[in-house]
């Protein structure tokens, strides 16, 4: 009986692997040319915004090399305790304004909405403390234009992000999307004309391979089966009219996965045929955790929020989400990605015991498999523009299958302590601590007025 | 049309790949497959021969021992085997109640031991046509004579016993259960319970002699009785005469199941012209015994190397 189990999950696992390799393999067509552009449709991006002190410049050089124009910006200051504020008040040169929001969603109270006087696009909301989905909250309470932007505010936008995420929404039936997130300590150089690097901590190496192959192959083949259940929080695009009549974000650790559900509800309740992308063309670049501590804070935080999703989603699969969605997220994520991670510690234990070669086996074909699959990464990151030195090939062609039977398995920790933790403490969350170090720029950075006040 | 060139060279190296390492590993994978569909034993019916008359010619020859007068046997053993298991594949299942393993289960390697000894000491094992002229007082056979026998007939006297007779030369009576035989070759599965399949008997016939254990009376009433003893000596001849069809021994030889029998079946057995048959009485066999009445000593897991030597001296 057990082995029928493992062998059926051994075979559901390889099936999603293959499909992660061979849909975007033939699905992405190379090179990727870039959208023509259309008329440009309004568009609001909010950034929340909590003790970003260090870093939240860098997401504003972003947001002012933006190549669009009819956009609007609007950073939630979310009760932040350090000097956030004054920062976005030095660079921006704030005064108050009046302006209504729309009334639709409930949060927690504004002290003051700012406008820039140098940069008019460029508003401020100084509100109390709610957290992240409070502060999404009120920006989409907020927001001018039907299109909005959820920014992390340790991410950058790539110029071209908004034009792009404008493309995709010309269709109608894209109720929301998700961008590409790439990891900016696996860049150096000009925003512009950025350089991909693979001369870095191991850490970080690992990362990037996991962000490209989570991005460029699932989200691919997750948007060809319309099953996306995550629009990563730091970098996501929705209707207005979706987000207010899912009613807005709900206070949780995985906020992001959340709203995508709840769209997804929605797609089956009220919006038949309509859909969720993924972008991969619209770009965005945030910074990874860059030590263990960190990473470690931050994979249990979104095993948490993947736990807490399920759980609160648990009556509506099937009946108020999509087949396909719930068919992914109960097979892929929930029995593959953490109830296997469980048994996968018990497992080889047991067979070397049991002196079989069949773990052996078993682990070598998944080595190769998940090679294949990291391969396949690097050929769809190609298409994308992302191309890095011969040398930095034969860096990543070692790199593979030294991060599968290595750093991969650390995989395996954070579902499994995630999930303990989950149930232990079900409030607590504690954000991942943020360096700030720039390892991309502008060639030219826009002067923002500045006194060491950090 | 590079991309679809690509895209195909991939897909095609991918598969070839994977082609390869599964081919390479089947037999591990395979293992793990669960076996419901194992194909069930198919077993040969009344009337069914297995044919292997011709590979047993061998059995009927009479070896010439030059045994010179008063260096011939007066007593010799007769050994009784049922089951040969590898170590390794023991399991609970092949215990009793009381924690000992069952006395017709013999260690592979206490096998490996005992023959080792037999062959080290220059023992020759007899046909049963030489055990016969032997008992008849007819045939002078060597002081170092010995007779080996199993009963019932399962699989693990052709995976496990016969490769080790055959490498020290010696042959051995095997009494089967002939409804047991299976016409199919079942998967040889190490501890569990299966017996000779066809080919298997035909693959060990240069060592084995294979003779009657009956077709189907190898079984106990509800009270215990042996089916000999219960059935009435009309149904023994018809079960008889039917086992002997299967396997048409040269000469045809009979083992009781248990070793119980009774007058009805002994007057069966006259009935169809079986000239010798094979008790488990614990008794060494010297000439002029009764020819129904052969004693054996069984084997025991329990026995060490010196019981073993003192049960054939």
């Amino acid at each position: 009986m057990i082995t029928a189990i493992t062998i059926v999950l051994f075979v559901l696992f390889v099936g999603f692997q293959v499909l992660y390799i061979f849909i975007p393999l033939f699905c992405v067509k190379s090179p990727v040319k870039p959208s023509k552009r259309s008329e440009e449709a309004g568009i609001t991006v909010l950034v929340p915004a909590y003790n970003e002190q260090n870093i939240i410049l860098n997401c504003l050089q972003g947001i002012l090399h933006l190549d669009y124009k009819n956009c609007e910006t609007i950073f939630i200051n979310d009760g932040s305790t350090d000097h956030t504020l004054e920062l976005l008040d030095q660079s921006l040169t704030l005064k108050a304004v009046h302006r209504l929001p729309a009334y639709k969603l409930s949060y927690n109270e504004v002290n003051a909405v700012y406008q820039s006087e140098r940069y008019p696009s460029i508003f401020v909301i100084d509100k109390h403390n709610g957290g992240k989905s409070d502060a999404l909250n009120t920006g989409t309470d907020y927001a001018k234009h039907e299109l909005v932007i959820t920014l992390d505010a340790d991410s950058v936008l790539d110029p071209n992000a908004l034009t792009e995420i404008n493309e995709a929404f010309l269709d109608e039936k894209v109720l929301a999307a998700g961008g590409m997130v790439q990891i900016t300590q696996g860049f150096r150089g000009d925003f512009k004309r950025p350089t991909p690097v693979f001369s870095i901590p191991w850490l970080i190496r690992y990362q990037i391979l996991q962000y490209l192959t989570n991005f460029y192959l699932h989200k691919t083949t997750q948007a060809r089966l319309r099953s996306i259940t995550v629009i990563a929080g730091a970098f996501g695009a929705f209707r207005k009219y979706a987000l207010f009549e899912a009613e807005g974000y709900r206070k949780t650790v995985g906020e992001d996965m959340d709203i995508t559900l709840r769209i997804q509800r929605l797609i089956k309740k009220r919006y038949r045929g309509h859909k969720l992308l993924f972008i991969p063309t619209a770009v965005c670049y945030t910074e990874c955790p860059s030590n263990f501590k960190s990473l470690f804070s931050q994979r249990f935080r979104w095993q948490k929020g993947f736990i807490d999703c399920i759980f609160n989603f648990r009556k509506s699969f099937f009946r108020n989400l999509g087949f396909s969605v719930s068919t992914y997220l109960l097979l892929d994520s929930l029995i593959l990605g953490t109830i296997n991670a469980f048994p996968s510690i018990v497992i080889p234990i047991f067979l070397i015991f049991n002196k079989s070669y069949l773990f052996v086996v078993t682990l070598l074909l998944i080595t190769i498999l998940l090679a294949y699959q990291s391969i396949a990464a690097m050929i769809i990151s190609t298409r994308y523009g992302v191309k890095y030195s011969r040398w930095d090939y034969v860096k990543i062609a070692l790199f593979i299958p030294f991060e599968i039977v290595s750093y991969r398995l650390l995989g395996i920790l954070f579902v499994t302590i995630g999930t303990i933790l989950y149930f232990k403490d079900k409030e607590g969350w504690h954000s991942s601590e943020r360096i700030g170090v720039k390892y991309q720029t502008f060639s030219e950075d826009i002067n923002l007025p500045q006194e060491k006040i950090v | 049309m590079k991309r679809i060139t690509f895209n195909l060279g991939f897909t095609i190296i991918f598969t070839l790949t994977f082609f390869l390492l599964i081919n390479t590993f089947s037999n591990v994978l395979v293992q793990a497959l669960p076996t419901e569909e194992a194909p069930k034993p198919k077993p040969f019916l009344p009337g069914e021969s297995l044919h292997i008359s011709s590979c047993q010619k061998w059995s009927s020859h009479i070896r010439d021992f030059k045994v010179k007068d008063g260096e011939e046997a007066k007593q010799i053993t007769i050994l009784l085997y049922h089951r040969i298991i590898d170590d390794s594949a023991i399991k609970d299942i092949h215990y009793t109640k009381e924690g000992e393993l069952y006395p017709t289960i013999v260690l592979k390697s206490e096998f490996k031991k005992q023959m080792q000894y037999l062959k080290d000491q220059g023992y020759t094992t007899l046909t049963n046509e030489e055990l016969k002229l032997f008992i008849q007082n007819r045939h002078k056979i060597p002081k170092k004579s010995i007779v080996i026998t199993f009963d019932d007939g399962f699989k693990d006297n052709y995976e496990e016993a016969y490769p080790i007779l055959k490498k020290h030369e010696f042959t051995a009576l095997n009494f089967v259960i002939a409804s047991y035989i299976t016409k199919n070759t079942m998967e040889y599965k190490e501890g569990e319970v299966q017996y000779f399949s066809a080919s298997d008997i035909k693959n060990s016939c240069d060592v084995f002699e294979f003779q009657s254990h009956t077709y189907n009376l190898h079984k106990r009433t509800k009270e215990g009785v042996a089916f000999l003893v219960d059935r009435d000596q009309q149904q023994i001849k018809e079960d008889l005469k039917t086992s002997i069809e299967v396997i048409r021994p040269v000469r045809p030889t009979f083992a009781y199941p248990y070793g119980e029998y009774d007058k009805e079946a002994r007057n069966a057995l006259k009935q169809l012209n079986i000239g010798m048959a094979f008790t488990s009485e614990f008794k060494d066999t010297g000439p002029n015994i009764s020819m129904l009445e052969i004693p054996r000593k069984p084997v025991y897991p329990t026995d060490t190397i010196e019981d073993f030597k003192k049960k054939i001296k």
